[in-house]
């Protein structure tokens, strides 16, 4: 037996339990473009209990809400989110430097071509002063294009270098904030709560993190632990553990880990990763290019000027200077004051085009590294633009496939406000009802009354 | 199963990668280029930068050419001016050989000879933009001068010095030809010759004066046998010039297929990235304002 009482007491737990339903559903729906939000779903259960053997219907009873989620899409779209992290820092920095090394009528290629067809215009006349003069600015303006390729390199590392430090100062930060919300998570959960929103945002800030370097994601002794791809901690529980950025004597930028280790060539992942990538693979291996064009350019000429003479009849001397330590193509100066210095004279007259041969046969000559200037050149320019064009349609992929994780976890996790819109209806219909519900049983309080008092 | 609620992060994807199409398209299209960084196409950059290489040699080869040809052409044009007042020589040394001819008539036959050598002496002297002809590898101008201590009267300021100039990649042609070899030659000296001539018609016999001829006839043989070899330049740059010609138009056509764009195919790419981008465009506006909501007023 119930009773009227008992009937009063299911309805107003009902409207209760629909008032709650109709908050998670007011909650989902004002969050439908929060990111990283995950909609939550209201849990009701229904009450009966044994009372002397036959079981008696005790109405709704609201369990609390639950976020839905799914940690393994979770950490698979921070692994997307680090990888394409890695690859825009990258696909920036080398897209930067072919940009540099798109030039086809500017560039160390068309300054190569430059000096040597002025060069050889010597051959009919080579004793006139003007065509000599034009051949010395030709071969500064070489020196010229090499100190720019040169300085797109180096723009590029410092590029890299200033993205690494500000990058850990975010990370840094995220870290911290990271922390503090695991904190509150650990209090909620420990009241028996559901993390809900705050384990939305700190998936959210995690996420971010992953686009600045590579985390992985695991629980120690119950603790959430975010520690970098090689092992290092970033948040241990409500711990931060903070990356320091030190300057290297090279003018690289390192990075330490909460102990003070280096870590920096462990990294990967995110734009940290990237910038480091480029940083310490890419670009070392084409300035080492560009240097070693530079330098044996200028030893081969140096030696074909060697064996000539000078308009004056002097012996040849040498037409570039390489600097001893350092980078050839960011230090290489010419060496030559005037165009009379130019050594083509093979016997030493002043109208002899003899040495003009060996001069041009630099062009045409491999240099020690393999190939001739020209085609050294050349395939430094495809390198560079192998290393954009891997980087973009890698780039590429990443996006898409980050894209439909996303789309993955959104049909999981996401917002639908036509779904929340038919849940408001069914929600608010069922708190119609248990008022109705109210409304009837006090008609009949009232009736009941009226009956004890007309008696 | 639940689809993902989220249209419009959809939408905005395929919004981005259609307009990233579309930009593609029309910079291609504005450029006429293809590859408009390497990394757009890294064998084909590369590529092009060895083919640009070779257009510019091919260009100073044809600049080489150029200049060796109108040096050659000038030496060509002193020597034949030579021939022909050599040969005027030998036919008034013949006139002068004959038994008729008087002391007076041969004393006026020696002066229009040496107003030939005097011709001859300024042809030998020829210079082109102020370098002498034929002084050989030396800058001296004149390549010869009048020198009274020589057996000729004239003695050489240059050298035999012999200098060449690319016109192909492994092509080269000689721009000159040493004076001492043309003028004062061992098997045929045009000034000693002249010089003999005017001595014997000054003083000599008949027989004299028909050796001199001889020996100018020698000469002349000389000289023509050397401007033989002005002739071969000429020919060979000649044949190298329009070797070079259709070489340029077949390097750049190497480079416009390398890098620059068909035009057929960017025009179509550009369609396509327009109906790609309207397509969506209208998906977007028909999809994003529906919602249940509209339904329930």
């Amino acid at each position: 037996m119930i009773g009227l009482s008992g009937s009063l007491s299911i309805a107003t737990e009902a409207l209760g339990a629909q008032t709650a339903a109709l908050e998670v559903a007011n909650n989902n729906i004002a969050n439908a473009n929060t990111p990283g939000y995950s909609r939550q779903v209201v849990s009701l259960s229904s009450e009966a209990s044994v009372q002397n053997g036959t079981t008696v219907d005790e109405g709704v009873s609201y369990q609390g809400f639950t976020s839905v989620r799914d940690a393994v899409l979770g950490m698979a779209i921070n692994g997307a989110t680090s990888d394409q992290g890695s690859l825009t820092a990258q696909s920036k920095l080398l897209t930067q430097i072919n940009t540099a090394f798109a030039g086809t009528t500017t560039g160390i290629g068309a300054s190569l071509s430059t000096l040597f067809s002025d060069l050889s215009a010597l051959s009919t006349n080579p004793s006139d002063p003007s065509a000599r003069q034009t051949v010395l600015s030709d071969a500064n303006a070489l020196v010229n294009s090499f100190h720019q390729g040169a300085a797109v390199l180096s723009s590029a590392t410092k590029a890299a270098n200033q993205q690494v430090s500000s990058a850990v100062a975010q990370v840094n930060e995220l870290s911290q904030q990271i922390a503090s919300l695991n904190g509150q998570i650990a209090s909620a959960e420990a009241n028996g709560g559901d993390g809900g929103t705050l384990t939305d945002q700190r998936d959210e800030l995690t996420t971010q993190m992953a686009q600045l370097i590579g985390v992985s994601t695991t629980q120690t002794g119950g603790a959430p632990t975010l520690t970098t791809a090689n092992g290092s901690p970033l948040v241990i529980g409500d711990t931060p553990y903070a990356l320091q950025v030190t300057t290297a004597p090279d003018g690289m930028a390192h990075i330490l880990d909460g102990q003070g280790n280096d870590i920096t060539d462990e990294l990967s992942g995110g734009s940290i990763g990237g910038a480091i990538t480029v940083r310490d693979d890419t670009l070392p291996a084409l300035s080492q290019q560009l240097d070693s064009l530079a330098s044996q350019f200028a030893d081969a000429m140096n030696s074909a000027q060697a064996g000539g003479y000078d308009l004056n009849g002097n012996p040849g001397v040498a037409m570039f200077a390489v600097p001893a330590t350092g980078s050839a193509a960011a230090g290489i100066s010419l060496s030559l004051t005037t165009g009379y210095q130019i050594a083509i004279s093979s016997d030493g007259s002043s109208g002899s085009s003899g040495n003009l041969k060996a001069l041009l046969a630099v062009q045409s000559n491999n240099l020690p590294g393999g190939a001739n200037p020209t085609d050294s050149y050349a395939s430094l320019v495809g390198n560079v633009g192998f290393a954009g064009s891997q980087v973009n349609s890698a780039l590429a992929a990443t996006t898409s496939s980050l894209q439909q994780l996303t789309s993955q976890r959104d049909s999981e996790s996401g917002v639908s406000i036509d779904e929340e819109t038919a849940n408001l209806i069914r929600y608010q219909q069922a708190y119609s009802a248990a008022a109705r519900v109210i409304s009837s049983i006090n008609d009949l309080y009232t009736t009941l009354m009226s009956i004890s008092l007309g008696e | 199963m639940r689809v993902d609620p989220n249209l419009s992060a959809l939408l905005n994807g395929g919004i981005q990668s259609t307009e990233q199409s579309l930009n593609t398209a029309v910079s291609q299209l504005a450029s006429g280029q293809r590859v408009q960084r390497p990394s757009d196409d890294p064998a084909a950059a590369a590529a092009n930068l060895q083919s640009l290489a070779e257009s510019s040699n091919v260009d100073r080869y044809t600049k080489n050419g150029d200049s060796v040809l109108s040096q050659a052409q000038m030496a060509d044009s002193a020597l034949s001016n030579v021939v022909s007042e050599l040969n005027q020589a030998i036919a008034l040394g013949t006139q002068g050989a004959d038994g008729s001819m008087t002391t007076e008539d041969r004393a006026s036959i020696a002066i229009q000879v040496q107003s030939i050598l005097s011709d001859v002496v300024g042809q030998a002297n020829s210079t082109f933009n102020g370098v002498s002809l034929f002084s050989g590898t030396s800058a001296a101008a004149p390549a010869f001068v009048a020198d009274s201590t020589s057996p000729t009267g004239y003695s050489y300021q240059g050298n035999s010095g012999v200098n060449s100039a690319n016109i192909g990649d492994n092509l080269e042609v000689n721009v000159n030809v040493p004076g001492d070899q043309v003028f004062t030659n061992a098997s045929g000296n045009v000034f000693g010759s002249l010089s003999g001539l005017i001595s014997a018609l000054g003083a000599g016999t008949t027989d004299d004066i028909g050796n001199a001829v001889a020996a100018v006839k020698t000469a002349l043989t000389n000289v023509s046998q050397q401007r033989v070899l002005y002739a071969g330049v000429v020919n060979q740059i000649n044949a190298q010039e329009s070797f070079l010609s259709k070489e340029t138009i077949s390097l750049t056509s190497q480079q416009q297929s390398l890098t620059g764009i068909d035009m057929s195919v960017a025009v179509s790419n550009l369609t396509q990235a327009q109906i790609a981008h309207s397509t969506i465009l209208a998906a977007a506006a028909k999809v994003l304002p529906t919602s249940l909501l509209d339904y329930l007023k």
